[in-house]
């Protein structure tokens, strides 16, 4: 199921790695709000540029590039629409202005999926559980979110064996048209919810024999604690963002085609 | 003085139509190891849910009769409350661990009930120690195989150190060296920590010899009930289908064919073989 791969979390230790998920975020918020107030490619090139250190930090780089081809799809498709619809709606003149409006687009939603994907390909579903009850979300939902990551490659497994057990049966999944294709999956979803809601209750005997809900002050094995990286990091977000809205407000931005001197 | 007692016990789950336990009356001492055991279907997993107040809490349905655990009235408890003093492991380890590290699972209980973080950890540790996975401690619980998942489980109820542990026929997920592991695991903490357990078991030929105490189950009554060697000689315990050791069984076939023995049942094949060994010697 090579769906689920990017769902399941690899245990490596990187300064990034141990870094607090919540400071993280708020770095990661920090790199969306730069990138939505630019519109030039300059900057945005810029704030793409800032993130590669982190992931050679985080030695993450063969997951990273395998999430940035799989955005390539769409970054294409919004590179073209840009382009395509800004050309004619100018009435066709100056292409080059917008060939380069498309592309800052374009990079503007590379940079956020860059961000976000070095943030969940960094932390782990463990800690991104325990940042959840530290800012005193309800416990059960982060007991909920945790749970579901922990079952999702016992639930992929599950999938595959009922799959396998339907096609010795003779079910053939591959066969009809696009319609005739999704019904194919119904003897594969049936007895696949039917045994989750089975566990289910087999997951709720467990937890109430341990105790679940005996206090509301329920304690916690681990804590957050910030480190001096979590402070660094802090001091970089903020000064990304400083610099990013100082010079939002205060210069004007040269465009590429004006740097380059008009070589069209 | 008895750590566990039922006496008349009966219940009916709320879809079923008959009792899936009837009459069951049984005392369990503190420190014994207790083996129940009988033919699938015969109400064995039901008792144990009674034992830490699943039933009828969760489950709901119908209880009659009365059961003591731990001196505590199952019926005036709620099952956390119980959960203090009762650990239950279940038959599939896989269900029964939430979290995405070993040692947060065994750490699950103790912050429910809102334990102090030192205090925490270190019982953690000590369970983990206990049971033989202390090195697993950082892994995700998908990541292990099936004896070493139960073992998490063991240890994660062990870390609430309750009085008693039961277990639900904690091997059948198992493989013969995975299931002696857990049973060796078991039978440490009941001798070392003098921990009662009750252990719900198909498997005699590991467990009998651990047992001064079995219960055999059929139809949901309790129908032999007393020291290991007695029961699984008798010839009832045959007839319901219960798997008797084959050092047992090779002991009663023998004894049949006059050949001279001592009295003392064997229940493992070291017993079987000193014996063997006299009796060959004497001729």
């Amino acid at each position: 199921m090579s769906v689920f791969d990017g769902l399941k979390f690899r245990r490596v230790y990187s300064p990034i790695h141990n870094l607090d998920p919540r400071i993280k975020f708020l770095y990661v918020c920090a790199i969306f709000v730069a990138a939505i107030i630019f519109w030039e490619l300059l900057p945005l090139a810029i704030l793409f540029l800032i993130q590669v250190p982190f992931v050679i930090l985080a030695g993450v780089q063969r997951e990273w590039v395998r999430s940035m081809r799989g955005a390539a799809f769409l970054a294409i498709v919004i590179f073209l629409t840009n382009f395509i619809f800004s050309f004619i709606g100018a009435g066709y003149t100056n292409p080059a202005h917008y060939l380069e409006y498309a592309s800052a687009m374009t990079l503007r939603f590379i940079v956020l999926i860059e961000s976000f994907s070095v943030f969940f390909l960094t932390t782990s579903p463990d800690h991104l559980g325990l940042a959840l009850e530290q800012t005193r979300i309800p416990y059960e939902f982060c007991f909920a979110f945790t749970t579901a990551v922990r079952f999702v490659p016992v639930l992929a497994e599950e999938a595959q064996t009922i799959m396998d057990a339907q096609k010795a049966r003779g079910l053939e999944l591959e066969r009809g048209n696009f319609l005739k294709r999704i019904r194919n999956y119904i003897p594969i979803l049936i007895p696949l919810i039917v045994s989750a809601i089975r566990r289910s209750l087999e997951l709720a005997e467990a937890m109430e024999s341990r105790a679940w809900g005996a206090t509301k002050n329920r304690t916690n094995l681990y804590v957050l604690k910030m480190h001096r990286g979590d402070f660094v990091l802090i001091v970089i977000t903020f000064l990304i963002l400083a610099v990013a809205i100082y010079i939002h407000l205060f210069f004007r931005i040269p465009s590429l085609n004006e740097l380059l001197g008009g070589l069209f | 003085m008895s750590i566990i007692e039922t006496e008349n016990l009966t219940y009916t789950y709320p879809s079923g139509t008959k009792p899936s336990i009837r009459d069951v009356s049984i005392k369990i001492d503190k420190g014994e190891f207790v083996l129940i055991t009988g033919p699938s279907g015969c109400g064995k997993t039901t008792l144990c849910r009674c034992f830490n107040g699943l039933i009828p809490h969760f489950y709901q349905g119908e209880l009659e009769g009365e059961i003591t655990v731990a001196g505590l009235r199952i019926s005036e408890q709620p099952i956390y409350e119980m959960a203090k003093h009762v650990g239950l492991v279940f038959q599939n380890p896989e269900n029964q661990l939430f979290a995405l590290s070993v040692e947060k699972d065994v750490a699950f209980g103790l912050e429910n009930l809102g334990a102090p973080r030192e205090e925490m950890r270190k019982r953690v540790d000590w369970a983990l120690n206990l049971t033989g996975i202390y090195d697993l401690r950082e892994r995700a619980p998908h990541e292990l195989s099936g004896g070493q998942q139960q073992r998490v489980a063991i240890a994660s109820v062990l870390a609430m150190q309750p009085e008693i542990i039961v277990l639900d026929e904690p091997t059948s997920f198992l493989d013969p060296l995975g299931a002696k592991r857990i049973f060796e695991v078991i039978y440490d903490l009941n001798r070392k920590l003098g921990i009662t357990v009750v252990l719900v078991e198909h498997r005699l030929d590991l467990t009998a010899r651990y047992a001064n105490h079995i219960a055999i189950m059929d139809d949901g009554k309790i129908v032999l009930d007393g020291e290991p060697r007695e029961i699984l000689s008798s010839e009832q315990a045959r007839l319901i289908g219960v798997g008797i050791p084959k050092p047992t069984r090779l002991y009663q076939i023998l004894r049949k064919d006059r050949v001279n023995l001592s009295n003392t049942v064997p229940l493992s094949s070291d017993e079987m073989a000193a014996m063997l060994r006299e009796a060959l010697k004497s001729q």
